[in-house]
């Protein structure tokens, strides 16, 4: 009886609704005024809100007409969740900015368009063209590209010079590959009398997203975790193990690496307070080092193994397919308009996140601030090494059986192998669906 | 007699012992905030008792976001919500404690059926109501699904079944209609209920979170919990300082509320027995 009721009542509401929306798109042309809402995860901290207004703001002023309205969607977590249920619900954001890893569960929901289908002109499919390859692995799939680069990261290795020189190593040297980072952490790990550890060699962070990190040994190890269709991972593949029982070692055989799982919020404070002398962090922290620790430190590219290599990380835009052409078309003049290579500089020397294209290192802003500041250029060189983030279809699932089994084989709950096993056992079981 | 009395003197003791342990790990949360917002950056995993005392983390917390819209946004969400509560609870509790009707059985399992069912389940569909309606970005969205509150329901309507029929019907040989004996009967015997229900209604959405945050968009709507958001990035590593502060700024007036009227809220819940 109330479910009759309730049903008449959302179809008056509907054809309200319909009529006002055709209404909408009847006016628009008309009144040549496009608006696109935008989705921003803040990822990063609190000042960078005012930086997307007032990129907003200025592409407003240099395009009439056209209108980007950022909405501020929580972490990365909470604007997949919101964008997903706007969706669902029939409403959706015209652009966003999402994890690159996201990228199959949007083509699986059928929430994206592919860039390649709105560029139009010789000009646009260059500009589509002028990104690094590193970060375009994760926007690539099946063909076609579907996602910008935008917020871009890869982890580095950042070191304390001061402790380096206590323990008599070369302050400027940091540790090239795997044996020379174990030596090093050992002369870098101090204990007091009752044997207690005042600071650590080394630390490796491992909470929340273990797998990103470890794609850094993994990749050194000479492995793609992942194929490009998103179809297919070798979490048991023995190079995965023994990259894993490398890690595991830090701390149980050499013990030079805190034991368990470590905070990866509270590494970099660590850091700054001398806790530990070296740190895998995302350049993403670079501003935050540089701005607050109160001795020099060095960055460096992830020690090797078998080759040097690091994953990429971060978001990208997306644009979806809920939009009208003039929005989709508005929203690749904005996606343009801030990867142009001055305003990508800019963003990088603001946040510390890579910029995107060659071409934005060679403006002089950039080459100005490389100079003050080296450190800027190890995750560009790190770049030629860098491999995509691990993405799957099923993204979510698949990433968190990897990090239960990551973090199992850390705490000492599961042998290496066995948690590695388990783990490809449990991704197989999800991905098979999509293997057809 | 000694010998018997001996265990109950252990006993207490070690009642008393387990209590201020519970106690102790129970505000240690808040103690730590309390020294971080209180003390500079470098002092937030360090204990020294010469640590200079500071109010910057509360200053660059304040400056960092529209913090007085977003309190501003929080106390209309949560009026609006409590408000609706208690007329639609109250009215609908009472029809299910007193009056029988076509299906009330029925209608009764339903409302209990939906004490069964985690909010966060029904996003999906509820959002799609808000958009029919066409009040997303409101803070009417954020209040709608709340306030035929279930549990408000069930609890007003066990309530109203202990007063006695004979109240009722003495209400009634005076003249009173049924609304009237609701609001002069009723109502009055349930205030201890109210309190309690309003305090755990208030608490409950000054800190919800996911729901708010999906449907809203603006600056203008947006309640704190939402706005607090702004901080907890971890990408760039967490600053401990502003987050506590921030943190104290967003629940100081609960804290106060509650420390004021404690001994109030203390006796409905006891009387309400909710815990």
């Amino acid at each position: 009886m109330s479910k009759s009721w309730t049903t008449k009542l959302a179809t008056a509401a509907l054809a309200a609704a319909l009529s006002t929306g055709l209404g909408g798109v009847a006016i628009a042309p008309a009144a040549a005024q496009t608006e696109v809402s935008f989705y921003y995860p803040i990822a990063v901290g609190g000042p960078v809100t005012k930086i997307i207004d007032q990129m907003a703001a200025d592409f407003e002023k240099e395009n009439p007409g056209l209108k980007v309205k950022p909405i501020y969607s929580g972490s990365y977590q909470d604007t997949i969740t919101k964008v997903l249920t706007a969706l669902k619900g029939g409403d959706a954001p015209q652009l966003s900015v999402i994890l690159a890893v996201d990228i199959f569960t949007l083509i699986d929901e059928d929430a994206i368009v592919a860039i390649d289908d709105i560029v139009k002109t010789d000009e646009d499919r260059a500009w589509l063209k002028s990104f690094y390859p590193g970060f375009m692995e994760n926007s690539q799939t099946g063909g076609k590209t579907w996602g910008v680069p935008f917020q871009r990261s890869t982890p580095v290795l950042y070191w304390n010079k001061e402790l380096f020189k206590e323990a008599g190593l070369d302050p400027e040297k940091p540790p090239r590959n795997w044996a020379e980072q174990i030596e090093f952490a050992k002369k870098l790990t101090k204990r007091d009398a009752s044997g207690n550890t005042t600071q650590w060699g080394i630390q490796i962070p491992s909470s929340g997203f273990p797998y990103w990190l470890f794609q850094g040994f993994t990749t050194q190890n000479g492995l793609r975790i992942m194929n490009t269709a998103g179809t297919q991972t070798y979490f048991d593949d023995p190079r995965v193990i023994e990259a894993l029982q490398y890690w595991i070692d830090l701390s149980s055989v050499h013990k030079v690496h805190p034991p368990g799982i470590t905070e990866w919020g509270t590494t970099p404070r660590d850091f700054m307070e001398r806790k530990i002398a070296m740190m895998w962090q995302t350049t993403g922290n670079l501003t935050n080092v540089r701005n607050n620790a109160k001795f020099p430190f060095g960055v460096g590219m992830l020690p090797a193994n078998k080759t040097p290599g690091a994953p990429t990380g971060g978001g990208n835009f997306y644009v979806f397919k809920k939009s009208t052409p003039a929005q989709q078309e508005a929203s690749l003049k904005f996606m343009k308009w801030v990867t142009q290579p001055a305003r990508a500089a800019q963003w990088s020397i603001d946040t510390g996140y890579v910029a995107v294209t060659p071409a934005a290192w060679e403006t002089d802003v950039m080459k100005k601030y490389v100079a003050e500041f080296p450190a800027a250029l190890v995750a560009r060189d790190q770049l030629q090494h860098a491999v995509a983030e691990l993405s799957t279809h099923d993204n979510q699932r698949v990433t968190k059986v990897f990090n239960d089994g990551l973090q199992a084989a850390l705490t000492g709950a599961k042998p290496a192998e066995q948690a590695m096993k388990d783990a490809q056992r449990e991704a197989d079981r999800i991905l098979r669906p999509y293997r057809r | 007699m000694s010998a018997l009395a001996r265990p109950s003197i252990i006993g207490d003791a070690l009642e008393t012992a387990g209590a201020w342990l519970l106690a102790l790990v129970w505000a240690l949360p808040i103690l730590y905030a309390f020294w971080t917002a209180f003390h500079p950056g470098e002092f937030a995993t360090r204990f020294s008792l010469l640590a200079p005392w500071t109010l910057e983390n509360f200053a660059n917390a304040w400056n960092a976001a529209p913090f007085a819209r977003y309190f501003l946004n929080t106390v209309v969400l949560v009026t609006m919500i409590l408000a609706g509560q208690l007329v639609l609870c109250t009215l609908a509790a009472y029809a299910f404690a007193r009056f029988t009707f076509v299906g009330h059985n029925v209608a009764f399992a339903l409302v209990l059926v939906q004490l069964m069912i985690m909010p966060d389940v029904l996003i999906v569909e509820n959002y799609r109501t808000m958009r029919l309606l066409g009040v997303l970005d409101t803070t009417l969205a954020m209040a709608l699904p709340y306030m035929a509150s279930a549990f408000g329901i069930f609890l007003l309507r066990q309530t109203f079944k202990t007063v006695p029929r004979e109240l009722d019907e003495a209400a009634r040989v005076e003249g009173c209609g049924p609304l009237q004996t609701l609001w002069k009967v009723y109502v009055p015997l349930a205030k201890p209920v109210y309190i309690a229900f309003g305090l755990v209604s208030v608490s409950y959405h000054w800190n919800n979170f996911l729901w708010p945050l999906i449907v809203t968009n603006s600056v203008s709507t947006r309640p704190l919990t939402v706005g607090l958001a702004v901080f907890s990035g971890s990408d760039q590593g967490i600053d401990w300082s502003i987050i506590t502060a921030a943190t104290f700024l967003s629940v100081a007036p609960l804290l106060v509320a509650f420390l004021l009227f404690q001994r109030q809220f203390v006796q409905s819940f006891m009387q309400a027995g909710i815990k």
